[in-house]
């Protein structure tokens, strides 16, 4: 009959308890690098841009309006709300509005600045398509220290622009908020992006969020009218009174890369990117449609495709889906 | 010896005038025929210049030499290769820019090239003026100012070409600048090339590797060098596979390691190169007006007159081709009777057998005879008209008008027009589609031809639907011919579908600007070989098979027509169209019509017992409305135009093909797709109780 004898146990044991706690301790070393991101973190900063975007002049925003511009229910706003006036990013009454301490702009502004950078990063460093940036990005600036942006900074060489063409603030100084100009005194044929939109009165705050009027958005002046605009959101037409286009605040459009056959016919623009690979690549490069070349849309065919473009001196025409792969940036006169 | 010889490769973008020049310079003194192994066509021509001789090799036109197509592997090969002496790199001065991307790729390849600058005259009108001594002095090499359509320049480029090829004249061909990292990594990859052991070229083949070329990159996984003919140097120790490996994979890591990627950077800095050079060298001296081009393509693509426009045109070939085919094969036939006579009366006056001056007269001579006077006329005039059409630039603008529609088959623009060129002739239809330059569509485009009613079909359904029909001939064929573009456009649906099933299919093609078409006699003599080659085996295909149909009409001699071996083929046959309501009469019939399907209506009399051999005849129009029913008429005419291509259609497959398995393809769609068309045709025809 065998004795049990914790001694014959007891070193085995012991060891093994230790590499398990080692192998737990390596484990953790890059989730500490990840960084937590309790999801309570990634709501609250959202949050607070949010509130960054739609603030101005120091007036306070309601949970109304950003509910509407976060498009979540206004219970659940609330709340948000309560979490960043505890935390003491916010300072006010829920009911009331609330304002962003200076401590609560100084982060909003770090996480425009992680946002863009991460862009930037996405784009360079990893290739990414441009329209899957932003929700990648907003997914890595969370959490994310001032120190950490600055090498994210360094490493890509203290870029000044995002891909979207925003600029980057740098860090510690504050980034003015763009200024724009109000919508009223825009000129008709321009492309504007909105950049803030009063949101008094709420009613017609509202009004204009469902139309589509939020910061970061595109619109086209069509025409202006004694008493009111007519405006292009996507395919969208509108019809604005003035005093409503007086409350909306936009500037000029950050120039993008566009797939060629969005080009309007008559337009010129620049080859940025010609995209794909093989044969087909290598036949668009040779026709010249390379980095930097020129391009403009001379027709349609009959029915709308393919469409036929002047490249370096020739007339050479591609189908929508062939001029997909080249992305352009258009190139205005004057 | 007094007479040297000089080889020269001509090479350059497509219609830079090119073949103008190479006309030009050699005349009628050439040949035409294929590179070894490809589709692609070969043309060669020797001349005399002082005491050299020349011989010209005309490169086929690319944008490139990436080694993307048959015919850039081809120009590249062939440059690569030891037999020029000298390249001439002809380049269109009114899109220099775009022009030198290749003269730069010639450049690096070799030094002993000279260039002409063609088109000058255009230049000039266009406004601007190029400076080219300034270009030479970039470039490195002779460049020659050059109007080939009107001779001007061509004495000094022979000069030029003299001067370089006997090394009088030294050349420093231009490097480009690939910048310091693509610069960078071209040095130590030809650096890596030397440890090796490889020999000349170096740089170029170092190039090639961070470009990705697809030739390169398979010799270099092969091991096989020689097989883009990169030979390491003699002395050298030979190349382990290993070594090339290497060498490959570091290439692949230094390209894939840049942003753009390093083949992009190479052309965008080939291009840069380009647009420095010709904004060094060009001088705008009038401001830009409204070109003759633009005006013209606005109605020409316009959104409503294009298609009136183009259907205008299209009926005008046609009209030209059927008229100019009447009156043309009303000579050669008038002629043709005249032979027939004077033969007839000369074999009477030796006193030949009668089975001779059956099988020789009326076999032979009549049948191959109608086939030439059939085929000659209508093929001239779309030979004509097609390259008319091509060198006037409207071609290219139907076939960037017609591309959307022609999508929704899985196919593309340049299709319709092999199928317009078809409506002549299906031989020019099935040579027509060697301007389509990807491979499945080109396919697609042979393999369809035949379906479209040819100029022979149709003079012969007209005639039939005539005398079958009376006055409702007119809907009868209006009908034929719709259903027959149909037939072309469901075939080329269903092979996309199948058969060519997710091949790319890309479309991108070049406008040129419109420019009076040029047809000096040098010209006219390469249209008058091809279509000489042509006839000529049509009458290799015509003389047999009408030879045949004779003695199967006329044994056993004197038999009565069921005894004879038409009637023996006529009761065999039968069975096989019962499904289609073609009787054993019409089918044998329709096998007779392979050499040429002119000769339906004289078959038919054969095949009725109405006479032995394949004179013309009206009595059989005059038979047939008593012997079949509309219903079996309709089906026939329906059969007939779709059925089986003209051997000499055959032949052109196999030409523009070169595979037999494409051949037979050829073949069997036209066969599947008339059986099931005239299959639903006839059954439903006889539902509805027709």
């Amino acid at each position: 009959m065998e004795t049990f004898d914790i001694s014959n146990w007891l070193w085995p044991a012991v060891s093994v308890l230790l590499a398990i706690l080692l192998l737990w301790a390596l484990r953790r070393r890059p989730q500490a690098m990840a960084r937590p991101q309790p999801s309570r973190l990634v709501e609250m900063e959202d949050t607070l841009k949010e509130v960054y975007k739609l603030q101005r002049d120091e007036t306070a925003v309601k949970a109304g309006a950003l509910a509407r511009a976060m498009g979540i229910s206004e219970e659940m706003t609330e709340g948000l709300m309560e979490v960043l006036v505890t935390s003491g990013w916010a300072e006010g009454d829920v009911s009331a509005g609330i304002r962003l301490t200076t401590r609560g702009r100084e982060r909003a502004q770090e996480l425009i600045r992680a946002h863009r950078l991460w862009e930037r990063y996405l784009v360079d460093r990893e290739g990414m398509p441009l329209d899957a940036v932003h929700v990648e990005a907003d997914r890595r600036e969370h959490g994310m220290t001032p120190d950490e942006a600055a090498e994210l900074d360094a490493e890509l060489g203290h870029p000044a622009w995002d891909p979207h063409g925003d600029i980057i603030p740098d860090a510690g100084r504050r980034a003015p908020p763009p200024a724009g100009s109000p919508l009223a005194v825009c000129t008709p044929g321009d492309r504007l992006r909105i950049l803030h939109v009063e949101d008094e009165p709420p009613a017609l705050f509202a009004q204009l969020v469902v139309m589509g009027f939020r910061p970061g958005v595109e619109v086209e002046v069509v025409e202006r009218k004694p008493g009111h605009l007519r405006v292009r959101i996507g395919s969208n037409l509108f019809s604005l009174a003035t005093a409503a286009a007086e409350r909306v605040d936009a500037a000029p459009a950050p120039v993008l890369p566009v797939p060629l056959s969005e080009l309007p016919v008559g337009s010129r623009a620049m080859v940025a990117e010609v995209k794909g690979g093989g044969k087909q690549q290598r036949r668009m490069l040779d026709m010249g449609l390379v980095p930097g070349a020129e391009v403009t849309a001379i027709r349609t065919a009959p029915l709308g495709d393919p469409i036929e473009y002047r490249i370096k001196g020739t007339a050479i025409a591609m189908r929508r889906s062939d001029a997909d792969s080249i992305l352009v940036e258009e190139v205005r006169n004057g | 010896m007094d007479k040297k010889t000089i080889t020269v490769g001509v090479a350059g973008n497509p219609n830079v005038g090119k073949s103008v020049i190479f006309n030009a310079l050699t005349g009628s003194r050439q040949h035409v025929g294929n590179w070894p192994g490809k589709t692609v066509e070969r043309a060669e021509g020797v001349f005399h210049y002082q005491s050299w001789e020349i011989r010209l090799v005309d490169l086929p036109g690319t944008y490139s030499l990436a080694a993307q197509s048959p015919e850039e592997v081809i120009a590249r090969d062939y440059i690569l290769s030891d037999e020029p002496d000298v390249v001439i790199d002809i380049v269109d001065a009114t899109c220099l820019e775009r022009n030198l991307n290749l003269a730069l790729q010639i450049l690096e390849l070799t030094g002993r090239v000279v260039v002409a600058l063609n088109l000058m005259d255009e230049v000039r009108r266009q406004g601007w003026k190029i400076d080219a001594e300034a270009l030479e002095a970039d470039l490195g090499v002779p460049v020659v100012p050059t109007v080939a359509t009107e001779g001007e320049g061509l004495p000094k480029l022979l000069a030029a070409i003299v001067d370089v090829a006997t090394g009088q004249r030294q050349t420093h061909p231009a490097a480009v600048n690939y910048g310091l990292t693509v610069g960078g990594y071209v040095e130590s990859l030809e650096a890596d090339l030397a440890r090796m052991g490889m020999g000349g070229r170096r740089r170029w083949v170092a190039l090639k590797l961070l470009e990705d070329d697809p030739q390169i990159v398979e010799a270099f996984q092969q091991g096989d060098l020689a097989a883009c003919r990169l030979e390491p140097d003699d002395d050298a120790l030979p190349v382990s596979p290993e070594a090339l490996q290497a060498v490959l994979n570091r290439a692949v890591r230094l390209r894939e390691g840049t942003r753009p990627d390093a083949k992009v950077e190479i052309v965008r800095r080939r291009f840069e190169f380009a647009h420095d050079v010709v904004h060094r060298v060009a001088r705008r001296l009038r401001p830009v007006e409204e070109s003759m081009t633009e005006r013209i393509d606005r109605i020409v693509t316009h959104k409503v007159w294009s298609w009136p426009i183009m259907l205008a045109m299209l009926t005008l070939v046609f009209w030209i081709t059927i008229k100019g085919g009447e009156i043309g094969g009303g000579w050669l036939e008038a002629g043709l009777s005249r032979l027939i006579r004077l033969s007839r009366a000369w074999l009477t006056s030796i006193q030949a057998p009668w089975w001779v001056s059956g099988a020789l007269v009326d076999g032979l001579l009549m049948g191959t005879g109608t086939v030439i006077a059939a085929m000659l006329p209508p093929m001239i005039i779309l030979f004509v008209a097609f390259a008319l059409l091509e060198d006037l630039g409207l071609l290219p603008r139907m076939a960037f008008n017609l591309d959307r529609p022609m999508r929704a088959v899985g196919s593309q623009g340049k299709q319709t027009l092999t199928w317009g060129m078809g409506f002549g002739c299906n031989v020019t239809g099935v040579m027509a589609s060697r301007i389509i330059e990807n491979k499945k569509v080109r396919l697609a485009s042979i393999l369809t031809s035949p379906l479209i009613i040819c100029s022979g079909s149709y003079g012969a359904g007209v005639a039939l639907a005539i005398a079958l029909f009376g006055d409702r001939a007119l809907s009868v064929i209006l009908s034929l011919v719709f259903l027959s573009l149909g037939a072309a456009f469901l075939a080329t649906l269903v092979l996309n579908k199948t058969i060519f099933r997710g091949e790319p299919g890309g479309f991108v093609l070049e406008m040129p600007p419109y420019r009076r078409p040029k047809f000096g006699q040098v010209a006219w003599r390469a249209l008058v070989d091809r279509v000489a080659h042509t006839m000529w085996r049509a009458v290799e295909f015509a003389a047999p098979a009408t030879l045949l149909i004779w003695v199967l009409g006329n044994v056993p001699p004197g038999a009565p027509f069921e005894q004879t071996a038409i009637g023996w083929l006529v009761r065999t046959l039968a069975p096989l169209g019962r499904l289609w309501g073609l009787s054993g009469e019409m089918l044998t019939a329709l096998l007779f019509t392979l050499p040429a399907k002119e000769i339906i209506v004289p078959a038919l009399a054969m095949t009725y017992g109405l006479q032995a051999s394949l004179a013309e005849s009206e009595q059989v129009l005059a038979y047939l409305p008593q012997a079949w029913t509309p219903l079996t008429a309709y089906t026939f005419l329906l059969f007939f135009m779709l059925y089986l291509p003209c051997l000499v259609t055959v032949w052109a497959t196999w030409k523009e093909t070169r595979s037999l398995k494409w051949t037979l393809m050829g073949l069997v769609v036209p066969l599947v797709m008339a059986s099931l068309i005239t299959f639903v045709v006839y059954q439903t025809g006889q539902l509805l109780g027709f």
